[in-house]
């Protein structure tokens, strides 16, 4: 079984008050702390447990600055084998189809069983770059699995819909899952695993050591434009509807007919 | 035998253990929890079931109070047997997500609340406090501790600090935000590989600054530079032996009186730990109006929190009566009005017992820094 993992490095932006700068495009990001994606790191997980039950390699794969080496180094400490990280300013990061594109092509010349990816990143919630890998790749997919069962050949990945529904599909192999939070534990990276990951292979690599055509996954192929972001205002509009629940009924159905509802 | 179990019962003198007992006899949370750390002693000589053990519940339920150590005809550390099986299962990754989380986040942002580094000295906020810089002489470098720095119930220890320091005029400053967790949880937690690394780190950052001692807020921060740090240019103080110092040279007096009864509950890392039992009572009874009780348990024999060894992080299966809310009827039965504490994490866990056994009305916990910020403000 050979897999692939691919993880972002995110802000954690739970603790730290989140502001737009000046330039309405981009966010302070100097009081964050960052750490892997959470998606991603039951995906890391996912794979290295097929790993220890099936064998095989587990690959990382991440697009991301320098300093998200010790999220990549901890993915290695867990389990994972080698790891690739790209890293190109020309590349735009904000657009999720573009990331896949990226991601397939760093995949194309590789033969792979299972790609797994988060089914959702904590910073920009597109959950659209691992179905959009699956495009760009041609194979198959299913996004938001709760429970993976690998067989001869092919792949039972439970889904987690609206309402918590399980829905079981069945996919041929090669296939893209999107793993959703819950699906196992993520163990620690303790740092003596750490420290012995330091010897598992880390290339980095740019759009050029791809061979990818810079002008594909560039601002101007993107076809997201960002153009402001902002702080939604919070507003406190909410009525409280009190009486027996006739009254309740006819008050709410009157509001709902006055608001042009229904 | 192999080198490897030569190397866990050499590592914790397994041998010179005279199972006398004395160990489980005195624990705190044999009581509470069933653990029985002489049993633990005994079967951890044998290398077949060192996985097993590792693998029992109860190596979770150790405060790390070393009433163990301390009763030890042979002084030896019977605690740190359960340290050992638990940096096996730290080493396997599959602990829990809470103790995981808390280890990871001194990895990445140098404290274990999962609090960005960016935000460590927030709470000198509107405050007039000096913050140290490399190199510069300094009297009293102080390190604050991630609990008193990020948790907003005992921030107050280090806002009032400021506000006795710059009472005095001593010299003093505090470090700045790069200060990191003094490691004093992740060693008891078991991540030995991670401890060794904030040893070498710390020693690095805290010898860069030219300081004629370094005060810990924190008896956990003290106890563990004191113990595991021998490369450490500056000595290190706690805060109530410098404040016992001030109050004797009379550089710290107080205009108000409180006409209270106060109860001192000894922390495990200030007493125990450390020796330190006077200086506390001292500046308790510094204070005019103050009358001064004793826990029958005080001292050595202090009852433990239940707040160090990893326990911020992980909750005992047990639900027998927390030593915490043991610790508070004791004190009610006393007629403490306030009981006093000097340490951080006593306080959280000893006001968490009042407030559940529902005697907010009737008594307080307080911080000894609270108590003297008080009487400090004009």
């Amino acid at each position: 079984m050979k897999s692939f993992v691919c993880i972002k490095y995110v802000p954690d932006t739970s603790e730290a008050e989140v502001k737009v700068n000046p330039d309405g495009k981009t966010v302070d990001d100097s009081r964050f702390s960052y750490d892997i994606n959470d998606a991603d790191n039951y995906a890391v997980e996912e794979s290295v447990l097929i790993k220890e039950d099936k064998g095989g390699e587990v690959d990382v794969l991440s697009i991301g600055p320098k300093q998200s080496e010790v999220m990549i180094r901890m993915a290695l400490a867990k389990g994972c084998d080698r790891a690739t990280r790209i890293e190109d300013e020309r590349i735009a990061g904000h657009d999720p189809l573009i990331i896949a594109r990226v991601l397939a092509g760093a995949l194309k010349d590789q033969e792979f069983d299972l790609v797994f990816t988060g089914c959702m990143a904590a910073d920009d919630g597109h959950m659209s770059t691992g179905v959009a890998l699956a495009e760009e790749l041609g194979v198959n997919h299913a996004s938001m699995v709760k429970e993976v069962e690998v067989l001869d050949g092919k792949v039972k990945a439970h889904r987690e819909l609206e309402g918590g529904l399980m829905e079981v599909v069945e996919l041929e192999l090669p296939a893209v899952l999107t793993i959703q939070t819950g699906i196992n534990e993520p163990r620690y990276a303790p740092i003596r695993g750490i420290r012995q990951a330091q010897k598992k292979e880390l290339n980095v690599k740019s759009l050029d050591d791809l061979g990818l055509d810079p002008a594909e996954v560039s601002f101007d192929a993107s076809g997201i434009i960002l153009e402001n972001l902002y702080i939604p205002e919070v507003e406190s509009a909410a009525e409280f509807i009190e009486g027996e629940p006739d009254e309740k009924a006819e008050k709410l159905a009157s509001i709902l007919v006055k608001g042009g509802l229904v | 035998m192999s080198i490897e179990n030569q190397t866990f019962t050499e590592k914790h003198d397994l041998l010179g253990c005279i199972q006398c007992g004395r160990c489980t006899g005195g624990c705190p949370v044999t009581v509470r929890a069933g653990l029985n750390v002489r049993q633990f002693v005994n079967n951890a000589y044998d290398e077949e079931k060192l996985d097993e053990l590792a693998r029992l519940t109860e190596i979770w339920d150790c405060t790390a109070c070393h009433t163990c150590a301390v009763r030890c005809p042979k002084g030896l550390k019977p605690l740190e047997v359960l340290i050992g099986l638990r940096a096996m299962i730290v080493e396997s990754g599959k602990v829990e997500p809470t103790v995981r989380d808390a280890l990871q986040s001194v990895l990445l942002e140098g404290n274990p609340w999962e609090k960005p580094r960016a935000a460590r000295t927030d709470w000198m906020e509107g405050l007039d406090v000096k913050v140290a810089e490399e190199g510069q002489e300094v009297d009293n470098l102080f390190f604050v501790c991630c609990t008193i720095a990020y948790d907003p119930r005992v921030q107050v220890m280090a806002k009032n600090m400021v506000k006795l320091l710059n009472k005095t005029g001593i010299d003093y400053a505090f470090l700045p935000e790069d200060e990191s967790c003094c490691g004093s949880e992740v060693f008891t937690i078991g991540e030995e590989g991670l401890f060794e690394m904030l040893v070498e780190d710390n020693t690095e950052f805290l010898n860069q600054f030219n300081a004629g001692r370094i005060v810990a807020l924190s008896p956990h921060c003290y106890t563990t530079y004191n113990t595991y740090f021998p490369d450490l240019k500056s000595p290190v103080i706690h805060y109530t032996q410098l404040l016992d110092e001030l109050v004797e040279e009379e550089k710290l007096t107080w205009d108000k009186e409180l006409p209270k009864k106060i109860v001192y509950h000894d922390p495990c890392y200030l007493g125990k730990q450390s020796g330190i039992y006077d200086e506390p009572r001292r500046l308790l009874k510094s204070i005019p109006g103050v009358e001064l009780l004793e826990f029958e348990r005080c001292r050595e024999r202090s009852l433990c929190c239940e707040g160090g060894g990893g326990k911020m992080w992980i909750e005992s299966q047990s639900t027998a009566e927390r030593l915490a809310e043991t610790r508070i009827k004791d004190a009610k039965e006393l007629g403490a009005e306030i009981v006093a504490a000097a340490c951080p994490f006593c306080i959280l866990t000893l006001e968490d017992a009042m407030k559940s056994l529902g005697y907010e009305e009737e008594m307080r916990v307080a911080e000894i820094t609270e108590l003297l910020g008080e009487l400090a403000d004009s």
